[in-house]
């Protein structure tokens, strides 16, 4: 087994790192905070075109049939970038659960989906589909078919919005492993999140001086940023390794997502936290772009099972009694 | 209609730039990309190509160690093939003599109807080289087009001036050498992506060519670079306090200038 992503991959992922680098600025994640739809605008049609959005989809249904190990890369992109859009629900989650997937795959139709235990979607008022938990496997609304009750997030560029069914149509399909998507896709997000803040970071703290050096000179501030590229590098293999088990079934796919989301989980937040500490006061200020990445990675740590709940998921498999994780 | 467009794969720009101590020419090690400003170019000839109904956009392109990279960028954007000159020889070249291998590539192409370039490369920055390569294929030149259109035959392009444009007309085929912004590029699709890795490019030498290796590179040159110095830093600018008379200097600074 070469377990090495091909060039096609890597070519997937520089082509939306360009794409979002233009498209996706932290000024457009900023105005997702305040604008009407929380969203970005023209990112979401563009990558529709690109064949994100259909990527996991079959050819048939407009999509390219590719794998979650062509995705997961161009995920992190997406959290590099916080964008401000359902691609993880849409594009990992939902495109492969539903009957055709054509018109998501087009971006014609946006899909969201409070799949991941809270009972909250993402993004909810300006999708048109939203998939939720059934009896049987997941069942597929229309908007008007459901009553929306805005949540309060974090993230004021992740709306959040608690799902109402009202009596209608519901079309259930298999849910199909529609949880480790997203969480494998949640763990990807929070690896671009974690590499944009310490690319902040790194850049803060070599121009910001203090007794005549730039603050990043210290070892105490080095130490800080060493652990928190530590933890990112020692997350980025498991995310992997989880969406190739996804991808070729191995029986053990759940707990990789779960090591992966865990890992994941705790790494960002850690590089949060040194991100945090090393920035000093501006950190904290709304005007400066530290936050948006942050609040992402704050939300996105706790969506999809959290480190400890993944921990606790691994801790069974192994026998361990439960509480101990 | 052909149309071949002339794109240089340059270092990331993002990445400093460094000289060779002992040439004073660029380092163009690793990885190199499709120069943006290309992208432009590549663009119009597929809309162009699109608009009347068929034809190929072919890449030309000279750089060292067969470099496909960012021709894969522009292949993925949907041009159908490329002819890349690639030798040990073409290290040193100037502009006149990447411009004579450059028109031997688009000759070797066949059946072009259209060339367009950048204004200038984001690397190297001559500028010179789309008036070269006109005057070596014998073709018109028509420079900085903020707009292009092919209508019967006739081309016809708006030329960016400091007042606005000039529209100037000619017969193919022609040398264009369009400006950043004349359209805005796509983004490569995966499809794109995926298709680009099996798009002929035609790779080639400077004897494939036709040419003589002491025509280009070091022997070829007729430009040497003798020095290289960094740029002075910038100086502190002058500090006025105010007495109550910092206007009046401050419009004789702008009057010197000549702003007011």
């Amino acid at each position: 087994m070469r377990f090495a992503f091909t060039d096609d991959q890597l070519a997937f992922r520089d082509a939306v790192r360009d794409l979002l680098d233009r498209e996706c600025p932290p000024a457009v994640v900023r105005d997702a905070w305040t604008n009407d739809t929380g969203r970005s605008g023209a990112a979401w049609a563009h990558l529709a075109d690109m064949g994100v959005l259909g990527a996991l989809a079959s050819e048939a249904h407009g999509g390219l049939g590719l794998t979650l190990v062509d995705l997961v890369l161009v995920l992190e992109e997406t959290g590099y970038a916080a964008l401000p859009e359902p691609i993880v629900e849409h594009a990992a989650v939902t495109v492969p659960i539903l009957e055709d997937s054509t018109a998501a795959a087009a971006g014609r139709v946006t899909v969201t989906a409070a799949l991941d235990g809270s009972g909250l979607a993402p993004w909810a008022d300006t999708a048109e589909l939203i998939v939720l938990p059934g009896e049987t496997g997941a069942a597929v609304l229309a908007r008007a078919d459901v009553a929306l009750d805005r949540r309060e997030s974090v993230d004021g560029a992740r709306r959040l919005f608690a799902v109402h069914p009202r009596a209608g149509p519901q079309a259930v399909r298999p849910a199909l492993g529609a949880f480790e998507r997203g969480a494998l896709g949640a763990a990807a997000q929070l690896l671009g999140l974690n590499e944009r803040m310490l690319d902040l970071t790194v850049a803060y703290v070599a121009e910001r001086r203090q007794f005549g050096v730039p603050v990043g000179s210290f070892q105490a501030v080095k130490h800080h940023l060493a652990d928190a590229r530590l933890g990112l590098e020692f997350a980025r293999p498991l995310v992997y390794r989880a969406a190739w088990s996804l991808t070729h079934g191995d029986p053990d796919a759940a707990v990789h997502v779960s090591m992966a989301k865990a890992q994941a989980s705790d790494a960002a937040r850690l590089t949060g936290r040194q991100a945090l500490q090393c920035h000093g006061a501006i950190g904290y200020s709304f005007e400066y772009d530290l936050h948006l990445y942050l609040k992402r990675a704050w939300a996105l740590a706790a969506t999809w099972g959290d480190a400890r709940w993944h921990r606790a998921q691994i801790g069974q498999t192994l026998g361990l009694p439960s509480g101990s994780a | 209609m052909n149309i071949a467009v002339c794109v240089k794969q340059i270092p990331d720009p993002a990445v400093p730039g460094e000289l060779d101590p002992e040439s004073h020419t660029l380092h163009r090690v690793g990885k190199l990309i499709l120069d943006e400003s290309d992208s432009f170019g590549v663009e119009m000839a597929l809309q162009l190509a699109d608009k009347a109904g068929g034809g190929d956009v072919t890449l030309i392109s000279m750089a060292p160690n067969n470099e496909v990279s960012g021709l894969r960028t522009a292949l993925a954007m949907g041009a159908a093939k490329a002819v890349l000159v690639s030798d040990p020889a073409l290290a040193g070249s100037d502009a006149l003599s990447t411009a004579k291998v450059l028109a031997q590539a688009i000759t070797r192409a066949g059946d072009v109807d259209l060339v367009l370039t950048a204004t200038e490369s984001t690397d190297g920055y001559t500028g010179t080289v789309p008036n070269q390569i006109a005057q070596l294929l014998g073709w018109p030149s028509l420079t900085f087009a903020k707009h292009v259109e092919v209508e019967d035959g006739k081309l016809t392009i708006r030329r960016q001036t400091e007042a606005g444009y000039d529209v100037v007309e000619s017969s193919l085929p022609a040398v264009v050498s369009v400006t950043a912004g004349v359209v805005e590029p796509r983004y490569p699709s995966f499809k794109g992506i995926m298709a680009a890795k099996n798009k002929p490019v035609d790779q080639c030498t400077v004897a494939d060519l036709g040419l003589s290796s002491d025509d280009v590179g070091w022997s070829g040159a007729r430009q040497e670079i003798t020095n290289v110095a960094a740029a002075p830093a910038r100086e502190a600018g002058e500090k006025v306090e105010d007495d109550g008379s910092a206007h009046e200097r401050i419009v004789a600074f702008l009057e010197a200038l000549k702003v007011i």
